[in-house]
């Protein structure tokens, strides 16, 4: 038996590289391809934690609908080489990496100490689309609301905002 | 076991924060919003599996449902201001500068 399990090793690896990569390639749609490969990876993680309803919602959302706006505004713009904008000079850019590397390491080494097993034995539906609508339209009827008027909300503010004359 | 989810989740949150703060391109640092979100996911879903609970699912769920619309008004106001100033680096957008 190994010390982790081998499918989410992969899958984190995946996941973390090509997050690595989101942020280091200076083409746009290269960094778009990048978050593609992540968010399958994530995806896989998801399944592994159980929740098969929110890896199926996640590559639905993230994949289907946001990744291709991305994709769709970067085609838009069209954007030359000259106008991808002057990055920071590599010895800021190196800075914030070890300021970033000092973030990880201010969250990550207390959580390394939690040894706790997860659970082998679940809930029956753990999961599941049932178990999840349930909670979602009983306890949280109310943030399922909100969230709707929140999301008409952006469907106005993206029309009035890049529209280019009412 | 639960460390493991954690740290995966710690690093996209770190890898995030550096594109937020390193990265100059506009379309970047929306990206990098989404892995820092995405980050928290796992962190959120890890928990619920450990508690066997389906909250931290809701959670998710709203969390992308905030990212959906987060992202939605982004890009148009990236959209904008490109239309406006010609350009996506947050360089050269500094007429709010004293």
């Amino acid at each position: 038996m190994l010390p982790i399990d081998p499918v989410f090793l992969a899958a984190g690896l995946v996941t973390v590289g090509a997050g690595a990569l989101v942020v280091s390639l200076r083409n746009p749609v290269h960094s778009a391809i990048s978050m593609l490969v992540a968010f399958l990876g994530l995806a896989v993680i998801y399944l592994k934690l159980g929740a098969s309803f929110l890896a199926a919602m996640h590559v639905l959302v993230y994949t289907g609908a946001i990744l291709v706006l991305f994709l769709f505004v970067i085609m838009m713009l069209n954007l030359k080489p000259d106008e991808l904008g002057i990055e920071y000079p590599l010895k800021i850019r190196l800075a914030i990496a070890g300021l970033c590397g000092g973030l990880f390491a201010l969250i990550a080494f207390p959580l390394a100490q939690d040894h706790r097993e997860l659970p082998k034995q679940l809930p029956a539906a753990y999961g599941t689309v049932e178990t999840v609508g349930t909670a979602l339209f009983t306890d949280y009827a109310l943030a399922f609301e909100l969230i709707s008027v929140l999301i008409m909300v952006a469907v106005f503010a993206g029309v009035l905002l890049a529209k280019r004359k009412l | 076991m639960i460390s493991h989810y954690l740290m995966v989740s710690a690093a996209l949150f770190a890898i995030g924060a550096f594109g937020v703060l390193a990265r100059r391109n506009l379309l970047i640092i929306l990206m990098s919003v989404e892995i820092m979100l995405n980050g928290v996911n796992i962190a959120l879903l890890a928990f619920a599996r450990l508690h066997g609970d389906t909250q931290g699912q809701v959670f998710v769920l709203m969390v992308m449902g905030v990212a959906a619309a987060e992202v939605s008004v982004g890009l148009a106001i990236l959209i904008a201001v490109f239309r406006n100033r010609k350009t996506v680096d947050t360089g050269d957008l500094k007429s709010l500068q004293g």
